[in-house]
């Protein structure tokens, strides 16, 4: 049986201020679950909630039917995250940094290593991977994040805007690398302000506006729903209140351009 | 004059004014700091520190007057402790002064002038040397010129202070101005990447050179020990003698035949300072552009996967982690070199007492007291600069890959410190021990050695449920002076420790057990404590809020009637 994440009612409140506000959806194995919102939506605090990083203030998150905090640490075995910003430790080496990951997994050595050289060599990253991660550019953070996140063949995998600095060339591979891990009963729940990606990779979405979850439906039901073509005119129907053309005139107008 | 004070700064150009404000917040670095660290407080405890320092002398000065043949004594000590504290200072301030990559992509693309750049790093360095010299002077100049000078007039009263205030002026600026003309004139001749690898050896050794000047440096005695033929070689070779020559030459007491010294203080001065500007203003002119076009990826030659195995893989991902760490932080590197720079000097001492080869000695004090100093220093010194942290955003990491107990990581902490503080200075005791007969006492030293070792690995775990450098820090709220004057009292429990009891009890067999069966159970109850703790700790990454709690008391105010009749 494949697991699935459910979300169930869950919020989380800064000084009594809501940032995600009763969010319910559930992210199903073997399609890959898109998360959207404009900035401030609370998408990266659910995602932090589910890593268990952010306490959440109520509601219940659940994965393979158990809710997770009744095995936090079983369940941190199983997912794979790879965060928004990449931090990572720079005074280590993307090969020392890896090990060290998989250490802390208690991931067998011998096949661990391999995998690392395997991953770091399809991520184009072999060459350097000796090279202290200070000098590495956004991309290739990125991809060591990548590594690090499915090195160890997790259920669940967390992506928080995956595509951040990497080449067009990584980028497609990421892409079709999303599709094949949910093609092979992953769950996998994205997060982008790609539209255009998100509208090639994923089949289903969920739409954040305000910490409020506006939209959780299939793209292609969507569509024929609110009878628009994208999923950018969905989400500007949905989740954008402002006039942008507006707004850049004013840009404009202040600085005097 | 306060109406000068106030207008002056705001007469200085705005650029100025905010990038030496900017400066000097940062002149302790700021990767040390999490977010909210308050760098003030943190540098007014440190202030506190030296004022106490001086307090303290001046206090003991008044109190019990020395006699006048000391004076000689006390101006080599001021002079050998100045140039000790400003060397320190230089040291942790070593980067302060050229700009780093932030600051070349942050200021380089601004309308700012180099020379306002490099006015205001110049200008927050100073400062901070400026208040280290008057925090340490300021009470002591005082009271030693009341104590050595006021009896024979106001005129003398006043030379020997402003003698007292120029020397350690002098000597601050020298050791200052040196360090930057060596490094200006390295990272004028060096390729960057070359200088900022050099950089990192060149403060480590400087370090060590302070350190050793000042333990090592020649006293002198008397006024023949300053004219002695012999003596000229070692007195022209250290800037110690330089400065107190000085001090004497300003204040009059110097022999005519000893000018010379005072002579090469000046001409260091000046060879400094020159050496300084000079090189400091041309590397300034190109360091900003060097360090701009300097490749993001530095290529790196074959590295070595090192994966080594420690009881586990949590422990061998602990330990590597703070190898490295130690390794490729410069900080934390000067930090402990400092600590073992002490170790370093201890065993240095025992190398000295130590018998010729092939020959033995019986089990002396000096072997006893140097070994346990650098077991102390040596466990003080990872415990010091575990807490500092390093990529602090960074940690994400280790939260989301915590699979195992608090109790495992703490575990995993306790070994790294066993392997990396107490097995090297047990390995250096246990072959200085061979020259020590009998084998009895030397054995029952090592025991009590270990035991030391194994009873301060647990004091330093107590409370501490984190991994190295993985946790916030708060300088501020570190109370450094609490910290200092409580290992300094804890440094003379532990020196009247080893004179009153350990050294005595090596002499009977009795004795010795019964010592080392006290220490085996207080480090057998220390580690039950720390894992009884252990199995309900909770690894924490940030440091822990203060709790807030105000008693408003308003129950005592009442009438214990009311209090009574409350339902």
């Amino acid at each position: 049986m494949h697991p699935t994440l459910e979300l169930d009612r869950v919020s989380k409140h800064y000084s009594g201020i809501p940032a995600v506000d009763d969010v319910s959806f559930a992210a199903r194995p073997g399609e890959v679950t898109g998360y959207l919102g404009p900035n401030g939506s609370g998408k990266s605090t659910t995602i932090k909630m589910i890593t268990g990083l952010i306490e959440r203030t109520y509601g219940e998150i659940r994965f393979d039917g158990q809710p997770i905090e009744t095995d936090l640490i079983a369940f941190k075995r199983r997912m794979g995250y790879v965060p928004e910003e990449p931090h990572l430790y720079n005074h280590l080496s993307a090969v020392e940094y890896l090990v060290m990951v998989a250490q802390l997994r208690n991931l067998p050595l011998r096949e661990t290593s391999e995998r690392i050289d395997g991953l770091l060599r399809l991520l184009t990253l072999y060459d350097d991977r000796h090279a202290s991660i200070s000098g590495y550019s956004k991309g290739m953070r990125q991809k060591v994040l990548i590594a690090a996140a499915l090195m160890h063949n997790p259920d669940l995998v967390l992506l928080d805007e995956p595509f951040s600095g990497l080449d067009v060339g990584s980028a497609l591979v990421l892409r079709s690398l999303i599709q094949e891990l949910a093609h092979r009963g992953k769950v996998v729940l994205f997060s982008s302000h790609e539209l255009d990606t998100v509208e090639r990779v994923c089949s289903h979405v969920v739409i954040l506006h305000r910490g409020k979850v506006v939209a959780d439906d299939s793209i292609a039901h969507l569509r024929s729903m609110m009878e628009l073509p994208t999923l950018e005119e969905i989400f500007s129907q949905l989740a954008v209140e402002q006039d942008t053309a507006s707004i850049a005139r004013q840009f404009a107008d202040l600085i005097h351009a | 004059m306060r109406k000068l004070l106030l207008t002056c700064p705001a007469r200085l150009p705005l650029q100025f004014r905010v990038l030496y404000r900017q400066f000097l917040l940062r002149v302790v670095d700021l990767e040390a700091l999490s977010i909210e660290a308050d760098i003030p407080r943190f540098l007014g405890q440190f202030a506190g520190i030296l004022i106490f320092i001086s307090l303290v002398q001046a206090i003991g000065a008044l109190w019990t007057p020395p006699p006048p043949g000391f004076a000689w004594h006390m101006e080599q000590s001021a002079v050998s402790h100045m140039m000790l504290v400003v060397g320190l200072i230089v040291v942790l301030t070593w980067d302060s002064t050229f700009p780093d990559r932030r600051d070349a992509m942050v200021l380089g693309p601004l309308p700012i002038k180099p020379r306002t750049i490099l006015l205001a790093r110049i200008g927050a360095s100073s400062a901070l040397l400026a208040l280290t010299i008057v925090c340490l002077n300021f009470a002591s100049s005082v009271a030693w010129s009341l104590v050595f000078a006021a009896a024979r007039g106001t005129g003398v009263f006043l030379r020997f202070l402003a003698s007292y205030w120029l020397t350690m002026i002098a000597a601050s600026a020298f050791l200052y101005g040196t360090v930057l003309t060596v490094q200006g004139l390295t990272a004028f001749l060096l390729p960057r990447r070359l200088f900022l690898r050099l950089s990192a050896i060149l403060q480590l050794a400087a370090f060590g050179l302070f350190l050793s000047v000042y333990f090592l440096a020649p006293f002198i005695e008397s006024k023949s020990d300053l004219i002695a033929i012999q003596n000229q070689p070692i007195l022209a070779a250290s800037p110690v003698p330089w400065f107190f020559a000085l001090f004497n030459e300003c204040n009059g007491s110097l022999p005519a035949n000893a000018t010379w010294l005072a002579h090469r203080a000046w001409i260091g001065l000046v060879c400094a300072a020159i050496g300084a500007a000079g090189s400091l203003l041309i590397c300034y002119l190109r360091t900003m552009r060097k360090t701009v076009e300097e490749p993001d990826l530095i290529p790196a030659g074959r590295g070595l996967r090192w994966t080594l195995q420690l009881g586990g893989s949590l422990h061998s991902a602990v330990l590597l982690f703070i190898v490295r760490a130690l390794n490729r932080s410069r900080q934390h590197r000067v930090i402990l070199a400092f600590f073992y720079a002490i170790v370093c000097a201890c065993a240095l001492g025992l190398l000295h007492h130590a018998p010729k080869f092939g020959s033995t000695m019986p089990v002396s004090p000096d072997f006893v007291v140097l070994t346990i100093w650098m077991m102390v220093f040596a466990v003080l010194g990872f415990r010091a600069i575990f807490p500092l942290p390093i990529s602090l955003t960074a940690n994400w990491v280790l939260r989301i890959t915590q699979l195992r107990s608090p109790q495992a990581y703490i575990g995993a902490v306790r070994r790294s410190l066993i392997l990396l503080a107490v097995v090297p200075v047990l390995m250096a005791a246990t072959l200085f021990s061979l020259s020590y007969r009998p084998f009895s006492q030397t054995g029952a030293h090592l025991a009590v050695l270990t035991l030391l070792g194994f009873i301060l690995t647990e004091i330093s775990l107590i409370g501490f449920y984190k991994i190295p450098f993985t946790c916030s820090y708060l300088p501020g709220k570190s109370n450094i002076q609490f910290v200092f004057w409580g290992c300094f009292v804890g440094i003379m429990l532990v020196m009247l420790f080893i004179l009153n009891i350990e050294i005595p009890a090596l002499q009977s067999t009795l004795e010795s057990g019964l010592l080392l069966l006290l220490f085996t159970a207080a480090a057998a109850a220390l580690y039950t404590l720390n894992c009884r703790r252990a199995h309900s700790a909770i690894l924490y990454f940030e440091e822990p809020p203060p709790e807030v709690l105000t008693t408003l008391g308003l129950l005592s105010a009442l009438p214990p009637t009311s209090i009574a009749k409350k339902p």
